[in-house]
């Protein structure tokens, strides 16, 4: 028990938890739309894309989270101008952008040389140097992104289903595709300080992924990705902390290899299963 | 006669730079409608205005007498094809509860009498059984009758279904062909798209199209072999427009007379 324990003795430890914790949470919530729409790529652009507004907050001396939000501003306005004056499909305006910012970040990290830790710990996240007031701004953040994901359920469930069908049912598609995208960029903005802003990606995917592997409706999915989130942040810090290992990667690592576990398992047992009925057949 | 459900006036429909359907003078009036004609000839397209999915480019469009779109209430779309990603956690039973949308809105408690058009739709199509599977569990006939289940859930005065009967198996073909008849004895109209001349011909009114439409009327009239050839380019498709206005056998724009719709009811082949 002192080896599960141990971790969180000291306040940054359980801070770090708490932290994770609710980055972890928020991620998984808007995560199973973000899955469930099909979007993963563009969440994997999106965590890639807010890096030049994080550098250039830190270089200027604004808030990151505003750095952030305005470089998700640009991100979407530019992956939406692509798609309406284009017949290039989403995917390749999602992937301009995403080489575009990220090198936009690049630059203008390379044009000072005194803040590289600064950046390397918003990139892969500095669990343990979460303040009290993170915590307050991320919670703040956390109850309003899932609060809305829940009010958002049924114009989100549709959208998920089809845009056309959602539009004749009268469920406002392009305004819940709009919030949607706010959902995803309060979720990275309000993570980056626990878990960093590319691995919040693989809380973003990786516990909706495995949700859906093991959910038959999307209430359920929702419960398995949030426990299963939860889960990763804490062994991930609990291994961080015996092994020595970074605690936000090994929180997003946990949560790919739930991931992997998952399907070599739900693959065995259809396996099982099928040769079971092959055998009561024959 | 009673009011006509659409009437288009040098309607232009379009997507982005490519035109759909040309100038189209046309009466659609209530009962059941089968809009026919080729591939790519703007079928699809004419439902998707009617749905209000698509904006009209130019003329007029008007639904009960107001113009298109019709509210959400007044009209159900079951589209031909729904690209749902297999393995969405949806089962057939919120998939039809989706048909309440519309009336609850964003936040609207389901009531007891929702479950019971739910219940009662799921049984009219046939899938109450199949009602706790997802749609990827389903073949293709299962799911166009899902889907079908959803649009009657839906409260309606109109039924739109886009190419309801391509490549459904028996079972399901007879199941939503018998609706089609059901809607309208419940005195709801049904217009829907199809490649079958049978099936056009067993409905009241037909619209026939070809980048515009064609002609408009009842099925003896419209579907004559001069207007067929038109439209589907077995015979001269070049400087038709005069030799239609001349064709005797060019249906009006306008609704049938109530004999008229009875007389050609009787000789339905949907019974």
């Amino acid at each position: 028990m002192t080896w599960f324990l141990e971790p969180f003795a000291l306040g940054f430890q359980q801070r770090a938890l708490v932290g994770g914790l609710t980055a972890g949470v928020m991620a998984a919530v808007v995560g199973v739309w973000l899955v469930l729409r099909g979007m993963s790529f563009f969440g994997d652009a999106f965590v890639h894309g807010v890096l030049p507004g994080i550098a250039a907050a830190t270089l200027f001396g604004f808030s990151p989270y505003l750095g952030a939000a305005l470089a998700a501003l640009v991100m979407v306005a530019g992956i939406e101008f692509i798609h309406r004056q284009s017949s290039l499909k989403e995917d390749t305006a999602i992937g301009l952008l995403f080489v575009g910012m990220m090198a936009l970040g690049v630059v203008i990290i390379s044009k000072s040389k005194s803040f590289s830790g600064a950046i390397t710990s918003i990139l892969f996240g500095d669990a343990f140097g979460v303040t009290q007031t993170d915590l307050i701004q991320q919670g703040v953040l956390a109850a309003v992104v899932i609060a809305t994901s829940f009010v958002l359920y049924r114009p989100l469930l549709a959208l998920s289903f089809s845009r056309a069908k959602a539009e004749t049912l009268g469920m406002r598609p392009g305004l819940t595709h709009a919030l949607l995208l706010v959902l995803i960029a309060a979720a990275v903005i309000g993570s980056f300080q626990a878990v960093g802003t590319l691995l919040v990606f693989g809380l973003l995917v990786g516990p909706p992924a495995t949700a859906a592997l093991l959910a038959r409706t999307v209430p359920r999915m929702f419960v398995w990705s949030v426990l299963i989130a939860a889960f990763s942040v804490w062994l991930g810090l609990v291994l961080s902390y015996h092994w020595g290992t970074a605690g936000a990667a090994t929180m997003a690592l946990v949560a790919i290899v739930i991931f992997f576990v998952t399907l070599i398992g739900s693959w065995l047992r259809r396996s099982v299963l099928e040769r079971r009925a092959t055998g009561t057949a024959a | 006669m009673s009011d006509p459900l659409a009437v288009g006036r040098e309607l232009v429909l379009a997507y982005s730079t490519h035109v759909a359907v040309e100038p189209s003078d046309f009466t659609i009036p209530q009962g059941v409608t089968t809009i026919i004609g080729p591939n790519g000839s703007g079928k699809s397209t004419l439902l998707n205005a009617l749905a209000g999915t698509i904006d009209v480019r130019a003329g007029s469009l008007e639904i009960f007498g107001e113009p298109a779109p019709a509210p959400h209430d007044k009209l159900s779309y079951v589209m031909q094809s729904l690209n749902v990603a297999e393995g969405t956690p949806i089962t057939v039973r919120e998939v039809v509860a989706m048909g309440c949308y519309p009336k609850l809105g964003w936040f609207g408690r389901f009531q007891a009498e929702d479950r019971r058009r739910i219940d009662a739709a799921l049984a009219r199509l046939e899938v109450t059984d199949l009602a706790d599977r997802h749609l990827s569990e389903l073949s293709g006939g299962q799911r166009q009758r899902v889907y079908v289940a959803q649009g009657i859930v839906q409260l309606h005065d109109v039924l739109l279904l886009d190419e309801p009967l391509t490549g459904l198996d028996l079972v399901s073909a007879r199941i939503i062909d018998d609706l089609i008849h059901t809607e309208r004895e419940n005195g709801h109209s049904v217009i829907l798209t199809t490649h079958d001349l049978d099936e056009a011909r067993a409905s009241d009114w037909v619209v026939l199209m070809s980048g515009r439409v064609i002609a408009c009327g009842p099925p003896d009239q419209v579907l004559s072999r001069h207007n067929l050839e038109i439209a589907y380019g077995l015979g001269a498709l070049h400087g038709t427009s005069g030799e239609f206005a001349d064709d005797p056998d060019h249906a009006h724009s306008t609704p049938p007379k109530a004999s008229e719709a009875h007389s050609h009811r009787e000789g339905h082949t949907h019974d």
